[in-house]
């Protein structure tokens, strides 16, 4: 029972925590929560079954039209949901804004592609059924990689540097010269292909299936409140705390009570530390 | 000779009122169409039983208009896609009572619009069949105009619960369920049920549908010691988890209840093909195979007319014949009496053994569920060959 907690719990919680860093990633470009990321996992799995299953390309084609796809559906996350409502963002519209297109995306794809559950491509084809199956060690793998690749890029490259310089204070990056709206645009790019990589990876969990949207758009945000917004060391560390949890009270109390275990974590940390575990100190100006 | 305004206006009142009152209009009556009003579910979710029910109503209204129609009169159908949902099936029953003027409505297909819908159609008098299995849209008293075609939740539960005890002689029974309001109340009823008929109900869950790892309900079942697990979600994802997890955990429990664990989306969702074996789906006498790989002689002869007309490989035979059969209950209606609604409503009560491709209807004025009970059976849910399954085994 605790290696099947366990195998169960990192392969769901690794896909909150990219889910999280999804939500991360656009934030730190322009402040704006946006409620497209549980979509953006969905596609992964849905546009992977599509290219690999259904049209029957090879897998790496597959995954990186994937990739392209849904860095197209950040871009236009950004152009349409986010880009209009920048100016007045102490007026939350951007809720709203980006609600109604994560309902375009979920109601297209309820019609384009179906309401039930589609299978998902065998990636490697190894451990079949059991706890070293691949589809619960694939979305850690998964997980590890981005994060390595994510702190290369932030530390390591112009690029890089240039989304911490706009997400540690917009104003004074744009003063420098640095091209904010390219940035942010480039930001959501990303954040569509983390949100791909996270149902790609878990597509044979979870399937790919529609209703994963709304699931994951909740799961994903409960590690970002729990690490503190904008914080993608607490989104990972929240996310697999999440997964485990939840797995361990699935097995102890039952599905249905699973939920309501994690609402009462949920709410019993945020009570205890209302900016997150890994959220910084709120600086007044006095 | 003048004419003045006043003549003018007095005579064409009194030509407009002779046209009114004195022209034959039983004679326009008897040759305007039959208009049937079709409630179905086309696209979205859900859709796909409103469209094997589709496919049958085209080729029932096509094959009576064919050979004359109904005395003389042909049948005219008229199909809003409602897209499952309550709003819109209600915004079209309005359209069909009031602008449309049908003569019956068949549909909707599924009971969250038919529980929307049905007080509307009571207030109208409209006669009204559904194939919708909630046992609260029936009821003589309240809805005097509404029938059914198809089993109720009751019928279903009886099979699935005499086909543990009495055939797979089990004792101890896990009931798992969706956390839906249809899953919630069907785990309770089929808990409740099993229990009064001496079952062993060791557990009883409900599952979010979307839960990607079933090993802790199924460890829990199987500890508990279930020798029959009864499933009643309408979830494919759901069904599919468990027959995987069934066999990661190399145990051979039959699985027993809805009709969704026969869907053939959930072939490719499984691990392995073997893992769909020993799963018993809800299903129709009529609509399955026997040992001899055979229908009853009425569909075996039904299945070759539909050959070349019909699609069934994409969709089920009984949503088919349900279909056929709706329209020749209401085309039977008329030919016994006329289109309006107490004639329609008077040859329904008085229905026995209606011999139709899906069922042998009965109705009574107490008594609107139509389907016979006995042939509400199990089928084996990976058998499916157009459209139609084997029977489970214990079945003669």
């Amino acid at each position: 029972m605790l290696a099947s907690i366990i195998a169960s719990g990192l392969a769901v919680g690794a896909v909150y925590a990219l889910i999280g860093v999804t939500y991360n990633t656009m934030f730190s470009a322009s402040r704006v929560m946006s409620f497209t990321a549980g979509q953006l996992g969905m596609l992964g799995g849905v546009f992977g079954s599509l290219f690999v299953l259904r049209l029957g390309l090879p897998l790496v084609v597959g995954l990186v039209l994937m990739l392209v796809c849904c860095a197209i559906v950040g871009l236009i996350t950004e152009f349409i949901a986010v880009r209009p409502v920048l100016k007045s963002l102490d007026q939350h519209l951007y809720v709203l804004s980006t609600l109604a297109l994560a309902l375009m995306i979920q109601q297209v794809v309820a019609v384009e592609w179906s309401t039930e559950p589609q299978a998902f491509p065998r990636v490697f084809g190894t451990g079949a059924g059991g706890i070293l199956d691949e589809k619960f060690w694939l979305p850690v793998l998964t997980c590890a990689v981005t994060i390595c690749a994510l702190e290369l890029l932030y530390r390591r490259t112009l690029t890089g540097l240039s989304f911490l310089a706009i997400a540690e204070d917009n104003f004074a990056a744009r003063a420098l010269g640095l091209p904010e709206r390219n940035l942010r645009m480039a930001s959501y790019a990303l954040a569509g292909m983390i949100g791909g990589l996270a149902g790609f990876s878990g597509g044979q969990l979870l399937l790919a299936f529609v209703a994963n949207g709304p699931l994951l758009n909740f799961y994903g945000f409960v590690p970002v409140a729990l690490g503190g917004l904008g914080n993608n060391r607490g989104a990972i560390v929240g996310g697999f705390a999440l997964g485990l949890f939840q797995q361990a009270a699935n097995f102890l109390v039952g599905g249905i009570f699973s939920s309501v275990a994690v609402f009462m974590l949920f709410i019993a940390v945020l009570l205890a530390a209302p900016r997150g575990l890994f959220g910084g100190h709120l600086a007044r100006r006095v | 000779m003048k004419t003045t305004r006043r003549e003018f206006a007095i005579g064409t009142a009194a030509s407009a009122a002779a046209s009114a009152f004195s022209f034959p209009c039983p004679a326009i009556a008897q040759t305007e169409p039959i208009r049937i009003g079709w409630l179905a579910a086309l696209t979205g979710a859900s859709s796909a039983p409103a469209i094997g029910f589709d496919r049958g109503v085209r080729y029932a209204a096509e094959t009576i208009n064919a050979t004359g129609g109904v005395k003389g009169r042909k049948i005219e159908v008229t199909t809003r896609d409602t897209q499952g949902d309550p709003t819109k099936a209600v915004n079209a029953t309005q359209e069909m009572i009031s602008q449309l003027k049908v003569h019956a409505v068949w549909g909707p297909t599924n009971s969250g619009e038919s529980l929307a819908i049905t007080p509307i159609m009571a207030r109208a008098k409209m006669p009204n069949i559904h194939p919708c299995v909630i046992d609260s849209l029936i009821d003589p008293e309240k809805f005097p105009n509404a029938f059914r075609t198809s089993p109720s939740n009751t019928q279903w539960n009886d099979a699935v619960r005499t086909y543990c005890i009495k055939v797979l002689k089990v004792k101890k029974v896990a009931v798992i369920a969706d956390t839906t309001g249809y899953g919630v109340a069907a785990a309770k009823y089929s808990t409740e049920a099993l229990k009064k008929d001496g079952a062993d109900v060791v557990y009883v869950a409900n599952i979010d549908a979307t839960q990607p790892d079933m090993t802790p309900d199924m460890l829990r079942a199987k500890n508990a010691g279930a020798e029959a697990i009864v499933v009643w979600s309408t979830s494919t994802g759901m069904d599919a988890r468990m027959f995987n997890t069934r066999a990661t955990m190399r145990w051979d429990v039959a699985f027993v209840g809805h009709p969704s664990m026969s869907s053939g989306e959930i072939k490719s969702l499984l691990e392995k093909p073997a893992n769909w074996e020993k799963v018993y789906a809800v299903g129709y006498r009529s609509c399955s195979y026997d040992a001899n790989g055979k229908l009853p002689p009425r569909n075996e002869e039904f299945v070759a007319q539909l050959k070349g007309k019909v699609e069934l490989s994409d969709t089920l035979l009984w949503w088919v014949a349900g279909g056929v059969d709706a329209i020749n209950l209401i085309a039977k209606a008329v030919e016994n009496g006329s289109t309006s609604p107490d004639d329609i409503i008077k040859y329904w009560n008085s229905v026995k053994k209606f011999p139709g491709y899906f069922g042998d209807y009965t109705w009574s004025p107490t008594e609107h569920n139509g389907y016979p009970g006995d042939d509400v059976v199990m089928s084996d849910a990976s058998s499916a060959k157009n459209g139609a399954f084997k029977l489970a085994p214990g079945y003669s």
